[in-house]
């Protein structure tokens, strides 16, 4: 599947294809191309003593996917009273699940929109983000997929 | 490295292996055509190879292998067992060149000239040395027998001076067109990538719960249940052909056993006899791999301190060659491996003073401990029995590696022994690992599953017994009284949320799973029980795994996500240690001055309260009253192919109807198990003993149990079955004297 989207890429180089999700009232994205599934309300298994960013476990086609919350992640309360979106995102180490409020839609945005994290962006943050798309209404956060991996969070914590 | 290279590494692996285990066979049997044959050809067809492929320096090897081979094979050469150990170097230094080629596709610089010089040595003693062979063996015919090998190294330095080298090189290239093709199994088989199994067995997996969810889903539905029923036979079917297809049979590694008795007992100076049974049981091959060295290890062990030397054996009366007996047998969902020898036997004093000496366990504790638990002492780390540390085996580390390995996989260790009989040792291996039966049990309302196999019981607890004391504190550590010893507990609910433990703890109903993990024991508390379940294993990502408290994670049939408790390692973050029974000695010697006694199960026996002191009992059977039969007029129970004579003296097997169940309480009586038919299990308590009126004199047949006096059941008098059976009185089992004062 990834093989077709980057060729996909490679023809229209000047756009790429995002899937939009919201955290609270902010707008985050991610590359479809490394999406591999969007699962509607996902109930992630509480690990007990588990990293701060663990939302928990997922069943996902055979196999127990370690799913990070977005929230979490963010330093965000937890989401009261609604079922979230998981993402399952394809990473050099495998699956892993993302878990988001919800996920809006898939978005072709114009490469000349986006822009690195400006200076004033929270370390922390920094190494979350790759920047972001300006968007007519908001902006769209661009999260780094290889970052918020389980294994790389675990590693940097 | 190419494919060619790949083929012959595994090709020639495969030859040396049936090599290895003709070459021991051969050695029982020097003059069968058939195994040379067979030898010749494996190290015919790497030299064969090898040259293709222009690795000089095995073809070599090879060559002056076949050399002795075709000797051999022809009948010019007697395979004694010189050549035999000549042979075997022979395939070593095979085999460690094969191992250079697979890791650095090139054969090394190393010189076997040594090695092809011996080989060539022995081929020496060829036709023209024949007549002076059958002399020397004429005139040598009793000492010979005695030594063999000394005489055979003897009898090679002679001829070699006597006989011009007459090697015939030649006799071996005459036969290489006849090695005949006898692989027919190879056309029916196939090589498959272990890791394509796996991706097979883990969807399978899949299925299984897949399956799971759709039988709980259509069961209210006719219409799809013949189909659901379909789905649910493919699927076992499927599991099953998917799991058989990962067996191998444990042959593969007690093919290696030969030989390391061979080499050890020679080393040694024992005589020691292979018996190996069951070779065709079948394991997961991950499972058969994890087992490897665990079982090498135990049979060095059995040879080196096991079985004694020829002369001791002797003086025993014992065969001076000792068995050595290798078994492999399948018993429902384990594999059951068991090495037993015909030695010394292992003696628990020594055992005992050995723990204490080496500081594992205090010698109060050891007292305390019965025979069968002394022995499972040499499975703590750090013991070792062995007088003098040898090169085999005894550096320490011993059977508690055995122990952990075996464990490690979800299996169990263990050991049993005579003095001057024998030791035998068992291991208890799982069928295969992907599915494992496990217990569900809730806590912090969230499923977790605990393997069974470190499940040991179940107790309950409730509400009111909590709030009477039930747990009990030493400082911060929660502790049960279970049959009188102390269990430290583990609260599941405060360790997953890493709340500091303090002493209160409010009255509710709750569970102590009893584990044993690597040695150490303990109860874990959880909320509740849910049912036990075959779960198939997943792995959990590693981000997770440095938690430690889990070992996997699991879909329920309801398809709800399970943790899988690792009891090991809960056990280890919870600092239970294995010298905790320090600790528990010195509660132990409280417990004495507390005066509590022993402690005994209180049955109800047709509205009559009665006694069995509980280290007596075995377990409790719950039983369909249409399982007890009757010989004559006597009892009996058929439990596990063993008949067990039924007491009944309150005569309750007459007073139920045909469906009922009846509880049996199976006591141990000295050798014998007996079965009491029992109305009811009421309570375990500790009694104090009572003294007759006037005197000091214990009352014996009565116990003061929960401020009441009751009679203790004289298993003694439960009449044996190969004794003319007659009706025992209703109650004369128990002391006559107090039958009135039960009630």
């Amino acid at each position: 599947m990834s093989k077709r989207t980057s060729q996909k890429q490679a023809a229209t180089a000047q756009t790429a294809e995002v899937c939009s999700f919201y955290l609270g009232n902010g707008l985050f994205g991610l590359p479809i191309s490394h999406i591999v599934e969007i699962v509607g309300g996902a109930r992630p298994e509480n690990v007990p003593l588990a990293p701060s960013f663990v939302g928990g476990l997922v069943h996902y086609r055979g196999d127990v996917l370690t799913a990070v919350s977005a929230r979490k992640l963010m330093g965000m309360p937890p989401l009261e009273g609604k079922v979230a979106d998981l993402l399952v995102v394809e990473s050099g180490n495998g699956y892993f699940g993302l878990i988001v409020d919800s996920v809006r839609e898939v978005l072709t945005v114009d490469h000349g929109c986006f822009e690195p994290n400006p200076s004033t962006v929270h370390e922390r943050a920094k190494t979350l983000f790759t920047g972001a798309y300006k968007l007519k209404d908001k902006l769209m956060v661009m999260l780094d997929r290889e970052r918020i991996d389980p294994l790389e969070l675990a590693k940097a914590s | 490295m190419d494919e060619l290279t790949r083929e012959f590494l595994i090709e020639s692996q495969e030859g040396l292996d049936r090599m290895e285990r003709c070459l021991t066979d051969l050695e029982s049997r020097p003059g069968d055509t058939e195994l040379l044959a067979d030898i010749f050809r494996s190290v015919h067809t790497i030299k064969g190879t090898t040259g293709f492929l222009g690795f000089k320096r095995l073809e070599k090897l090879a060559h002056s292998g076949e050399n002795l081979l075709g000797l051999l094979r022809d009948g010019k050469l007697t395979a004694e067992p010189h050549i035999i150990t000549g042979l075997l170097e022979l395939l070593d230094g095979l085999r460690s060149i094969l191992r250079i080629v697979e890791s650095s596709d090139s054969e090394g610089d190393g010189n076997d000239s040594e090695l092809i010089a011996r080989l060539d040595e022995l081929q020496k003693p060829a036709s023209a040395a024949k007549s002076l062979q059958t002399d020397e063996m004429a005139a040598l015919t009793s000492s010979q027998v005695q030594n063999p090998l000394l005489l055979a190294i003897e009898q090679t330095r002679k001829q070699a001076e006597a006989s011009a080298a007459k090697a015939a090189p030649a006799a071996a290239s005459k036969h290489v067109a006849s090695a005949p093709a006898t692989n027919s199994a190879a056309e029916s088989t196939l090589r498959v990538d272990v890791a394509l199994l796996n991706q097979m067995m883990n969807l399978v997996g899949e299925l299984v719960l897949t399956r799971n969810q759709v039988l709980q889903a259509t069961a209210s539905d006719p219409k799809m249940t013949l189909l659901s029923r379909r789905l649910d036979m493919v699927t076992a079917d499927l599991r099953e052909s998917v799991m058989k297809a990962r067996m191998q049979p444990v042959s593969n590694i007690f093919s290696k056993m030969p030989r390391i008795v061979r080499d050890l007992s020679q080393q040694l100076g024992r005589k020691v006899k292979l018996e190996m049974e069951g070779q065709d049981t079948e394991l997961d091959k991950s499972l058969l791999e994890a087992i490897k060295d665990p079982l090498t290890h135990a049979v060095r062990n059995s040879l080196d301190h096991g079985i004694e030397m020829p002369e001791k054996r002797i003086a025993a009366g014992k065969n001076p060659e000792g068995t050595l007996k290798l078994r492999a047998a399948q018993e429902g969902s384990h594999v059951l491996i068991e090495v037993s020898d015909d030695g010394a036997g292992i003696s628990s004093q020594k055992v005992r003073d050995k723990a204490i000496e080496r500081g594992l366990i205090t010698a109060e504790a050891a007292a305390h401990l019965p025979e069968r638990e002394l022995l499972n002492l040499i499975f703590l780390p750090g013991f070792s029995t062995a007088a003098a540390v040898t090169s085999v085996s005894g550096r320490g580390v011993g059977m508690d590696v055995v122990k952990t390995n075996v464990e490690k996989i979800g299996g169990k260790v263990e050991i049993e022994s005579r003095m001057g009989k024998g030791t035998t040792l068992r291991l208890r291996i799982p069928l295969t690992l992907a599915i494992i039966p496990a217990l569900i049990v809730r806590s912090l309302e969230q499923s977790f599953a605990v393997p069974q196999g470190a499940l040991s019981e179940l107790v309950h607890v409730s509400a009111e017994q909590i709030s009477q004391g039930a747990i009990e504190w030493i400082d911060n550590a929660a502790l049960y009284r279970l049959r009188g010893q102390l269990l430290p507990l583990i609260f599941l609910d405060r360790m997953l949320t890493a709340g500091k433990g303090g002493r209160m703890l409010e009255a509710r109903d709750i569970f102590i799973a009893v584990l044993d993990a690597d040695g150490r024991r303990y109860g874990l508390i959880i909320d509740s029980l849910a049912d036990p379940e075959e779960i198939v294993v997943k792995p959990l990502s590693a981000a997770l795994k440095d938690i430690g408290v889990y070992s996997g994670a699991t879909v329920l049939g309801n398809g709800d996500l399970a943790l899988i408790l690792d009891p090991g390692a809960i056990a280890a973050k919870a600092g239970v240690s294995l010298n905790a029974e320090e600790a528990e000695a010195q509660t132990d010697e409280a417990v004495h001055e507390d005066n509590r006694g022993t402690e005994y199960l209180l049955v109800e026996v047709a509205q009559r309260r009665a006694a069995v002191l509980l280290s007596d009992v075995l377990r409790i059977e719950q039983v369909p009253i249409s399982r007890i039969e009757y010989i004559g007029i006597r009892a009996v129970l058929n439990l596990d192919g063993q008949l067990l004579p039924i007491e009944d003296a309150g005569e309750i097997l007459q007073a139920v109807h045909d469906e009922m169940q009846i509880i049996i309480v199976v006591c141990r009586d000295g050798e014998r198990q007996v079965g009491v038919a029992v109305t009811n299990v009421l309570d375990v308590a500790a009694g104090s003993e009572l003294f007759e009126a006037g005197s000091t004199q214990v009352a014996s047949g009565v116990i003061l149990l929960k401020d009441r006096v009751t009679s203790i059941v004289d298993l003694g008098s439960v009449t044996a079955l190969e004794m003319n059976q007659q009706a025992a009185e209703p109650w004369n089992m128990y002391s006559p004297a107090l039958v009135e004062n039960t009630q």
